[in-house]
């Protein structure tokens, strides 16, 4: 009797190259990306989506080509804090046409997809029950989608917002094969770095990508009034988790209300607020990042 | 998955899908020597990782489009975007899709024209699957176009659907 190896094909529907014919789509459209970097933290809540469309629109400012994907398929924030909510996406020639930040910052969500605020991902199904055998499969093909039906054109730096939790790192290895690195948000308390350092180590395990560096947000608050700073979470070692690791600790953002009164209006806190200790830090870490790419040159 | 035909010791081919039934799709293979066919029932749970992986058994004539996956099977989508013509391209391998192209054949034979939907209609189709989303609508538009219905709103769905006896 022929085996599975011995049968030539699976009898027409082509399964593998109908895979592969998405994995050569992928490809292709992301050889006019220079880097891609993966913004992530084990943790929730610790600011990662505002962090990244921070350093997103300071990469703008600084003259670079710039997009963003909202890998947080489930709980996408991206777009209202980039500004760009509401806008109208569209077919183009050679695909969907990105919705693009005031700073000139093209961007894809989820949340440019959902029918109005209070819709959540759902998925069409016969059933929702035992959703869990398909869902996550799912949500990895909205996101190829995302990464290879986008009409990104040429650009530098193409960020990518991940959800909290590990467990996404491993199928971003498929999808993205050529990742230019990492940056671990994280914020200066114990909880918090208990389980960062889970993602740290998955990160250097499995990526074949470096950490390019963690960034501590909330740092610390400095009073509007007197400029006296005080510490937010006392608990935590950044610096130590970095040294653990053998990675750059990119800077401390200090916690300023208005970078959530910004993310909530869709302005750009750094370009508002350049000159302030928090906008300064996210030109600080956007340089040390192009710094990071320029010296693999 | 590949398939023998343990008779002739020959792998069998595709020969076609049938319409899905309560989420389960049915693929049938035929051996080329002796013609035997055999039906394969996949359930519910099965159909739906095929759908997440956005493959389609028999293969494809066309490339997928731009965002198929999330534009064919996002529960409520926003009815504003990608509403223009989608970009089409062909498969290298020239592979064709039975059950695709078995319900797009379906409606070509529909007549061009049909009953206007109303908003509040419209709305509700789109919360049917997507799988059988495009055959309820030809459906309820036969019946719409039987019983004189200029225009489609809830209340002639909620009466198709009686007459469906659903």
């Amino acid at each position: 009797m022929k085996t599975y190896k011995d049968l030539p094909a699976d009898g027409g529907s082509n399964i593998v190259g109908q895979v592969t014919q998405q994995v050569n789509r992928l490809q292709q459209r992301l050889a006019s990306v220079r880097h891609t970097v993966a913004i992530m933290s084990g943790k929730g809540g610790v600011g990662k989506s505002s962090v990244t469309a921070n350093l997103a629109s300071v990469l703008g400012l600084r003259g670079h080509n710039v997009g963003v994907i909202d890998a947080d398929i489930n709980g996408p924030s991206i777009a209202k804090m980039m500004g760009v909510r509401g806008q109208r996406i569209d077919y183009g020639d050679d695909g969907v046409k990105p919705a693009i930040s005031p700073l000139g910052v093209k961007v894809m969500s989820m949340d440019l997809f959902l029918k109005d605020d209070e819709t959540p991902v759902l998925w069409e199904s016969q059933t929702q029950k035992d959703a869990f055998t398909w869902r996550g499969t799912m949500e990895m093909s909205a996101l190829r989608e995302f990464l290879s039906d986008t009409e990104w054109g040429s650009l530098d730096y193409l960020l990518i917002d991940l959800p909290p939790g590990t467990d996404r790192l491993p199928n971003l290895v498929d999808l993205l094969p050529n990742l230019g690195g990492t940056v671990v948000v994280t914020i200066p308390s114990g909880v918090s770095q208990l389980v960062v350092k889970k993602s740290l180590t998955m990160a250097k395990k499995l990526l074949n990508a470096p950490v390019i560096g963690i960034v501590e947000n909330m740092a610390a608050y400095v009073c509007a009034d007197c400029g006296k700073t005080e510490e937010l979470f006392p608990s935590g070692n950044t610096e130590e988790m970095a040294s653990q690791f053998e990675v750059s600790l990119l800077g401390k953002i200090p916690f300023d209300p208005r970078i959530s009164i910004a993310a909530d209006e869709g302005s750009v806190f750094v370009d508002q607020y350049r000159d302030t200790p928090a906008g300064q830090t996210f030109f600080s870490i956007t340089d040390e990042i192009r710094m990071f790419f320029e010296s693999q040159i | 998955m590949k398939f023998l035909c343990l008779e002739c010791n020959t792998a069998m081919e595709f020969k076609e899908t049938t319409t899905p039934d309560q989420g389960s799709l049915t693929a049938i293979f035929e051996c080329p020597d002796c013609f035997a066919e055999f039906a394969m029932h996949m359930n519910p749970w099965e159909t739906q990782m095929l759908k997440s992986l956005n493959v389609q058994l028999g293969g494809r004539s066309e490339a997928a489009q731009p965002m198929e996956m999330v534009q064919s099977f996002l529960s409520q989508k926003n009815p504003n975007n990608l509403t223009s013509e989608a970009p089409v391209g062909s498969t290298e391998d020239g592979g064709k899709c039975p059950f695709a192209s078995a319900v797009t054949e379906a409606f070509q034979e529909q007549e061009p024209t049909g009953p206007v939907w109303t908003p509040e209609a419209l709305e509700r189709l789109e919360r049917v699957p997507s799988f059988v989303r495009s055959m309820a609508k030809a459906s309820i538009e036969e019946f719409a176009r039987e019983n004189g219905h200029p225009e489609i709103t809830t209340e002639v769905m909620d009466t198709a659907r009686g007459n469906f006896g659903m």
